[in-house]
């Protein structure tokens, strides 16, 4: 009987392409991934993270209408308020708290012990389903903020400026987060003009990087 | 020419403006139509331009709610993805392997090499395979307390009253007023606040680092640490920089490149530590003390001292290296000891003010999980503490044991003495051609080294000086160390027998390597 083709590979613990050999790169945007060292995934898989999956609760789903609703009632009900301002100040109001929500703050604001800062690097959106993309509430809250545009286009007649403002936060704060496409990554600016992050090291001293069991330590963990 | 096309084309046009009349009507045949008509005729208001746009998003819209969910993170990245003919393939191949491969040749000659004893151990103590006696400069017995008299009586006075066993973790009914009597003969002995103590030596340092240390915590350590400490940190999840083995200039560039970071990235202010032993367990160098407490002073680090070897060695009591030095323990945050090889007891302890030792209560893992100690190993360990209070004078005689040893091997041929000359571990290690005193030179043949290092040490017992090699993990460990032979003095023997014991390891030495060149 003939072995079959596929073997097995060793086993080697995957290092992230960022940690690894820190070459000086002068550009001023980089893009950087993080949260993918194999502890965080293991630390993550301990316990469930409560401070992600109330968003797949139907009552979450429902929140979102009504705090529109309430928000549009009340804005309305100030002196002197058009309906293009109106729907222009509910659309921003809507789309800027669930940026602050979803995609700026990162972390847990609780119960630390359990998971060890595990999700110390994520955003809320990359927490939500431990990071599956297209699921029912990552889509309800991707069509949300375009639902609520196109009732906005629909019943006021924008002019051009405001009919601007609105299409670019809504993409700019809405659709490009959300993309799976930039799941866990960073823009980062100017990042390496400094010497590089690694600890001096007298000359006289042995390379370790040599040694391939040592390719994914700690040792040569850095910051963010 | 434009008639003929368009005569050509006439069917086909009257077909489609037909089948479009046809289509709108049925349209508006369908119940609720004519509100979506009029919908879309209002959203359009005439601006064709935003009606496009709107149908792009619209169409986006769709297409994510139509795509099927995707993998977690966490699962299948790492995964194979086999066919099915493969599974099946690998499922026939299959046969069982054990567990545990078979034991190499080398390895199998390592494991029958350690020798047995019979009886007691102690400073002479009478191999079960020969029955000989030999001068045992192995087994950690710094203070000569192994074998004790008094010990002894003491141990078999608590062994009637309490029994043997302790029945449970500390936190829950295991520990006994023997335990808390040697937490305070500790702190009293060191001169700190209290003490907490772990029932086992080894993983005392590996509980008590990630009890303080956390995720996003920076941890600075020397990088010729034991194990014990690198599975500590490694436990702890925080953020670790190496600096040169025993190199208080690099700890301070160190330090100071740690804190530009910080400032670079306007990170917030977290908690840092320095982790280093007081003498190193792999080749007996001694840390500077006064300058590295002065160091964490000026950069405000918390100071982890690991002096599982220099406490009950080293001062004029025993009381390690705060007391050699001259340096209040109150400046050292976590004083980790070792009752095992200081004491010739059992466990291990970690000293410090109040609040430190109290959070270990809760937070120190070996502590909550472990069985407490028996209590007749707590007992003896106080009953060293107090041998070691009332006669300073063993000391001098380990002293004067290691200066004894150290004159006889320093002038032997083909190996180098690493370590502090007041280290009571003597390591040594072959000499290459470049004279190196570094333990750390990747220029050798770990292999070879070590099989002849085994050699000698086989050699030294068969003439009756049971040596030993410090052994490592080899591959697990974050830095390869040279092979080396550990030489353990003792303040047991008298320094005529450990001079003829050195003698004796000299000879050997000569021997082997003269056989081999």
């Amino acid at each position: 009987m003939s072995r079959p083709s596929s073997k097995l590979p060793h086993l080697i613990v995957p290092v992230p392409a960022d940690i690894k050999g820190r070459r000086r790169s002068g550009s001023i945007v980089k893009v950087e991934e993080v949260g993918g060292r194999t502890e965080e995934l293991l630390d993550r898989s301990a316990y469930l993270n409560i401070n992600a999956n109330w968003v797949n609760a139907k009552g979450a789903w429902l929140i979102h209408v009504v705090l529109v609703f309430m928000g549009k009632i009340i804005i309305d009900t100030i002196p002197g308020m058009t309906q293009q301002i109106s729907w222009t100040l509910v659309n921003l109001i809507y789309l800027n708290l669930s940026y602050l929500m979803f995609h700026w703050v990162t972390g847990i604001p609780f119960d630390n012990e359990l998971h060890g800062g595990a999700y110390d690097d994520l955003t809320l959106w990359e927490q939500i389903d431990d990071g599956a993309q297209y699921t029912p509430s990552k889509k309800w809250l991707f069509t949300a903020p375009i639902l609520l545009f196109l009732a906005s286009t629909h019943y006021t007649n924008y002019n051009p400026w405001l009919f601007a403002i609105n299409l670019t936060a809504l993409i700019v704060l809405a659709i490009i987060p959300k993309l799976p496409q930039l799941h866990r990554q960073r823009v980062r600016f100017l990042t390496g003009d400094a010497s590089g992050f690694s600890t001096p090291v007298t000359p006289s001293f042995p390379k370790m990087d040599q040694n391939p069991l040592h390719a994914a330590n700690p040792a040569d963990a850095h910051f963010g | 020419m434009d008639s003929s096309t368009s005569v050509a084309l006439e069917p086909l046009l009257s077909f489609l403006a037909f089948s479009l009349s046809k289509l709108e009507s049925g349209f508006y045949r369908i119940p609720g139509s004519a509100v979506v008509a009029r919908y879309v005729k209002s959203s359009h208001q005439n601006d064709p331009g935003r009606t496009i746009l709107e149908l792009i998003l619209v169409i986006f819209a769709i297409r994510t709610l139509l795509q099927s969910r995707t993998r977690t993170d966490r699962s299948g990245k790492h995964f194979i993805k086999f066919s099915e003919k493969e599974i099946d393939e690998l499922v026939d191949e299959w046969a069982p392997e054990p567990l545990v491969q078979p034991l190499s040749e080398w390895e199998q000659k390592d494991l029958s090499s350690v020798p047995v004893i019979a009886g007691p151990n102690g400073p002479k103590p009478k191999l079960l395979a020969t029955g000989k006696v030999v001068t045992n400069l192995a087994s950690f017995n710094f203070a000569g307390l192994a074998g004790n008299e008094k010990v002894k009586e003491r141990a078999l006075e608590t062994l009637q009253k309490y029994g043997l066993g302790s029945c449970g973790p500390p936190g829950f009914y295991g520990t006994i007023d023997v335990h808390l009597d040697l937490e305070r003969d500790i702190a009293e002995f060191l001169g700190t606040e209290a003490s907490i103590l772990y029932s086992q030596g080894f993983s005392t340092i590996s509980s008590v680092i990630p009890a303080f240390c956390k995720r996003g915590d920076i941890i600075v350590a020397d990088r010729s640490v034991n194990f014990a400490i690198q599975k500590g940190i490694l436990i702890s999840r925080s953020t670790v920089r190496w600096y040169d083995h025993n190199d208080l200039k690099s700890l301070e560039d160190t330090l100071i490149s740690v804190e530009k970071e910080r400032k670079k990235r306007k990170g917030p202010l977290t908690r840092r530590f320095i982790i280093t032993e007081g003498i190193f367990e792999r080749d007996g160098e001694m840390v500077d003390l006064p300058k590295l407490v002065e160091l964490k002073l000026k950069y405000k680090y918390r100071l982890i001292l690991d002096e599982s070897v220099s406490f009950g060695t080293m001062g004029r009591t025993g009381r390690g290296l705060t007391e050699l030095y001259n340096v209040p323990a109150s400046q050292i945050d976590m004083l980790v000891g070792s009752v095992a090889n200081g004491l010739c007891s059992a466990g291990g302890f970690c000293a410090g003010s109040a609040i430190v030792v109290d959070h270990q209560r809760i937070n120190g893992t070996s502590f909550v999980f472990s069985a407490s100690m028996p209590a007749l190993l707590a007992t003896s360990g106080s009953e060293a503490i107090t041998f070691l209070r009332n006669n300073p004078s063993v000391l001098l005689n380990l002293q004067d044991n290691i200066r004894a040893i150290r004159a006889v091997l320093e002038k032997t041929e083909g190996i180098t003495l690493l370590g502090h000359r007041a280290s009571p571990i003597i390591h040594f290690c072959l000499r290459t051609q470049q004279q190196s005193l570094s333990v750390t030179q990747p220029t050798y043949d770990y292999e070879a080294e070590e099989r002849i290092l085994q050699d000698i040490v086989d050699d030294a017992i068969a003439n009756g000086v049971l040596l030993t090699r410090a052994k490592h993990l080899h591959g697990q460990e974050m830095v390869e160390s040279r092979p080396t032979i550990r030489i353990a003095a003792t303040a047991a023997l008298t320094r005529k027998e450990v001079e003829k014991a050195a003698g004796v390891v000299k000879a050997s030495v000569t021997r082997i390597l003269s056989k081999r060149r």
